[in-house]
């Protein structure tokens, strides 16, 4: 979406086309969301992006928090005075925030507070794959779930009614293919943003010490009592088809009801489907109608068996000759990975005893035929990228026998081969953290790396305490100047906010400095020299040293160098290359390839004009395709 | 109608997720039902990258089965032939020419395949082939960042889309930054008559 003021059309019935994320975004206009907070995370990052693009035209406050539970906290405290708020994560980022979320489910709020969960099945772009839902079990608060972008834009609106009505926090959970999906959606009425709020003292209901929450943890079972009313009659809990068949019943939620949709279409299974878009509470009675009127009910459903479990609990009450199918007993539909129309269809067909229309297992039996020996095409650090030129310095002066920790960023591709550089990855900050337990441990030499980003959400307190008790470990934050893999949003270390208005920059090395650490230095990975003696200066140091590898992320640099007509140069290979392959092993650019499996190239629709490659190469064969 | 699918596949950074976008926005203007499948983040760094685009009244989920592919629009030989499982024998394929070897294959010392034995084993899923020099012409427009654009034209040339030639042109001019629309509007309109020689011949 080139132009998010398309977000801001006050045309009620209007039809666009919108990313499931940027539904999200214009349903923060439609509810009157005066606050918005995120921190970016695929699937996720859409949300924030596109309110940020529109915030001041559009009234409202968002910012890029430092982390997901900063993120809850300040869309926490907006709403406990009144205001509406927002605060949206990625899946693992709720993780980081549910400290947060679990207590205020007990205080509860006064203006309407969604938080938004955007599930990763498959890890497209995630260290796991987990099922938020299980965070609204968890928390006792009410979860919807959209199955596509118009749900996704209607349910911001009605969760904030709903967290209002019942003073709760609601959990807005997508998966990446309902963030990630385009489709048509109706616009609605814009509201106006209410910025403004009042903070009125109730000690009882915010100050949570023992006594105040063992009171409240009851006020949140009333009030889920509450919430399983609601869920009977809200219009997200429906039959969307009445079939002929009345032996099977089909009960599904979010994308995995448009497979099962799809699939019992082309299976010919003419069945009820009861679709849930309130996921918590279930609605009991709705389920147990349903379960009453079928003598086998198939729950379709990505990752955990959340509905399945509670389909079964209920058809004991209601229904107990009812015959239940899903992925707990036997698995009819994987636990694990991403679900597609394929995967139920498999489902469904062994089920229902029905041939697949299509033969998919002659398909593969040929795809295999022509896919043998394909090569395999994972993502790569992009040509130019300064980590590179980072890892380089780090595997020359540290080389084999460091143990590298690293972290969530683009820079976990330097795991890969040829760098090699990233032998234990967890969560954000963990890269520091696992660090000081492998360096106790072993007392090999330890280099964690961590990212600019990463180093602000998570990389402080682990620095803190490292440099109390004295691990000796060397911290590479690895600074591009950006959040990066996320689509370059800001940080504390950029100088912007999320409102895109500019603030004062905090440095990296000064915090380092202000937390301790007694050795730390700053230098550009395109320096390779100077970069290499900062590291061994780093690693004789015998307590925790810090080295900033500063240089912008590539993208960025070409961006503005587009944006302001600048040439960007790329380097050549010239007659003196012996095709000794160094740059090639020693640096995995994709922009330097092979001709005939032999001869060295540089790809000068790719080359970024780093001149890394030039610097590593022993003949001096490689130069700027033409003078800069 | 009941429903038109298009796989779209190459490599991050050729801008899939662009074209797309201008497919799902032509069949909105046109009051269709669409959806558009998009993979973000860590994949795009350089990774193999597929998009889709599902349009018709009853569909709901972006994704689509094997061999119900109406068109594949390759922006890359090898990523072509990784996502043929999608064609059957009535499927279009139009296909990119810029090579791009993944690095891995680099690193071992390893050939990119030869076209034609690349075209060969697409070939046995389809033998609608179309192979269209989108670098070339996406440089003669300007810039080779447009091939996306290039190929779009020749896919509006083949006249299998449910959506005007003028409403992608539309959805372009809108999705495009102004100052590019120029350039843009040339290298659909080269894919375009590039296409439409290719198919007389």
């Amino acid at each position: 979406m080139p132009n998010p003021n398309i977000l801001l059309k006050n045309q009620v019935g209007k039809r666009v086309l919108l990313l499931g994320n940027e539904a999200i975004a214009r349903g923060v206009l439609e509810a009157g969301i005066s606050v918005v907070t995120t921190y970016p995370g695929t699937p996720a990052s859409e949300i924030g992006d596109s309110i940020s693009a529109i915030a001041q035209k559009a009234g409202l406050y968002m910012e890029y928090s430092v982390n997901e539970i900063v993120a809850v906290e300040v869309a926490g405290g907006a709403a406990n005075c009144g205001v509406r708020a927002l605060a949206a994560m990625k899946h693992v980022g709720l993780n980081v925030a549910a400290d947060a979320l679990m207590t205020l489910a007990y205080t509860g709020v006064k203006g309407g507070l969604i938080i938004v969960a955007a599930d990763d099945p498959e890890c497209y772009s995630s260290q796991n794959e987990q099922d938020s839902r299980l965070y609204a079990l968890l928390s006792n608060l009410p979860c919807l779930e959209p199955s596509n972008a118009q749900e996704a834009k209607d349910m911001v609106v009605s969760a904030v009614e709903l967290s209002e009505k019942l003073e709760l926090p609601v959990i807005l959970r997508t998966t990446t293919r309902v963030s990630h999906t385009r489709a048509p959606v109706i616009y609605g009425k814009l509201a106006k943003p209410h910025l403004k709020g009042e903070f009125i003292r109730d000690v009882k209901r915010l100050v949570m010490v023992p006594a105040n929450s063992r009171p409240q943890h009851d006020v949140l079972l009333r009030k889920m009592e509450e919430a399983k009313k609601i869920t009977e009659a809200s219009p997200y809990n429906l039959i969307t088809h009445k079939g002929k068949d009345e032996k099977y019943g089909l009960i599904s939620s979010s994308s995995a009801y448009n497979y099962a949709v799809e699939a019992a279409e082309l299976l010919g299974l003419d069945i009820d489907i009861l679709k849930l878009g309130m996921t918590h509470p279930l609605p009991e009675k709705i389920i147990g109608k349903f379960l009453q009127e079928h003598a086998k009910v198939i729950v379709v459903e990505e990752l955990e068996p959340y509905l399945e479990l509670h389909v079964k609990t209920i058809a004991k009450d209601y229904a107990p000759t009812t015959m239940v199918y899903g992925k707990i007993r036997q698995q009819y539909f994987p636990r694990t990975g991403e679900l597609s129309t394929r995967k139920v269809l498999r489902g469904l067909a062994s089920i229902a005893g029905r041939k697949i229309p299509v033969d998919l297992e002659s398909a593969d039996e040929k795809y295999a035929e022509v896919a043998e020996g394909l090569p395999l095409r994972p993502p790569v650090l992009c040509a130019g990228c300064p980590h590179r030129a980072s890892f380089y310095v780090i595997k020359r002066v540290a080389g084999e026998n460091t143990i590298y920790p690293t972290d969530i960023g683009c820079y976990a591709l330097g795991a890969a081969p040829p760098l090699k550089v990233g032998d234990i990855l967890v969560c954000m900050g963990a890269g520091i953290g696992t660090a000081q337990g492998i360096s106790k441990a072993t007392e090999v030499n330890t280099i964690a790396i961590i990212g600019d980003s990463t180093f602000f959400h998570a990389g402080i307190p682990r620095l803190l305490n490292a440099v109390y008790n004295k691990h000796k470990l060397v911290v590479a934050v690895l600074d591009n100047l950006t959040t990066a893999m996320t689509g370059h949003q800001p940080h504390p270390g950029t100088g912007v906010t999320g409102m895109q208005t500019a603030t004062e920059r905090l440095a990296i090395e000064k915090v380092a400095e202000g937390c301790g650490v007694k050795l730390v230095m700053v230098v550009n990975p395109f320096h390779v020299k100077e970069a290499e003696n900062a590291l061994k200066e780093a690693l004789q140091f015998p307590e925790t040293s810090l080295i900033v590898f500063r240089a912008p992320c590539t993208l960025m640099l070409l961006r503005e160098k587009r944006r302001e007509g600048l040439e960007i140069i790329p380097f050549k290979v010239n007659e003196k290359c012996t095709n000794c392959m160094a740059c090639v092993k020693l640096l995995g650019c994709p922009a330097i390839i092979l001709k005939e499996g032999k001869t060295v190239l540089i790809n000068e629709n790719l080359c970024a004009g780093c001149g890394l490659c030039a610097y590593v190469c022993p003949y001096k064969a490689i130069e700027p395709a033409k003078p800069c | 109608m009941k429903e038109f699918n298009i796989v779209l596949a190459g490599v991050g950074g050729q801008g899939i997720l662009l074209a797309a976008e201008i497919l799902g926005t032509a069949a909105v203007k046109e009051g269709l039902n669409v959806r558009v499948g998009e993979i973000h983040g860590m994949a795009q760094r350089g990774g193999a990258i597929v998009s889709t685009v599902r349009i018709g009244e009853n569909v709901l989920s972006p994704m689509i089965l094997e061999g119900k592919a109406d068109v594949i629009l390759g922006f890359e030989p090898l990523e072509t032939l990784r996502n043929i499982r999608y064609a059957s024998e009535k499927t279009l394929i139009i296909m990119g020419d810029e090579k791009i070897p993944p690095p891995g294959l680099t690193l071992k010392g390893e050939n990119y395949p030869q076209t034609n034995e690349i075209l060969e084993k697409i070939r046995r899923f389809s033998k609608n082939v179309i192979i269209v020099e989108a670098l070339r012409l996406a440089k003669e427009a300007g810039n080779i960042i447009m091939q996306n654009t290039v190929l779009l034209g020749a896919l509006a040339a083949t006249g299998k889309l449910p959506m005007a030639e003028d409403s992608l042109l539309e959805a372009l001019k809108e999705l495009v930054p102004a100052k590019y629309v120029e350039m843009n509007v040339k290298a659909f309109n080269l894919g375009y008559n590039h296409a439409k020689k290719l198919l007389e011949a």
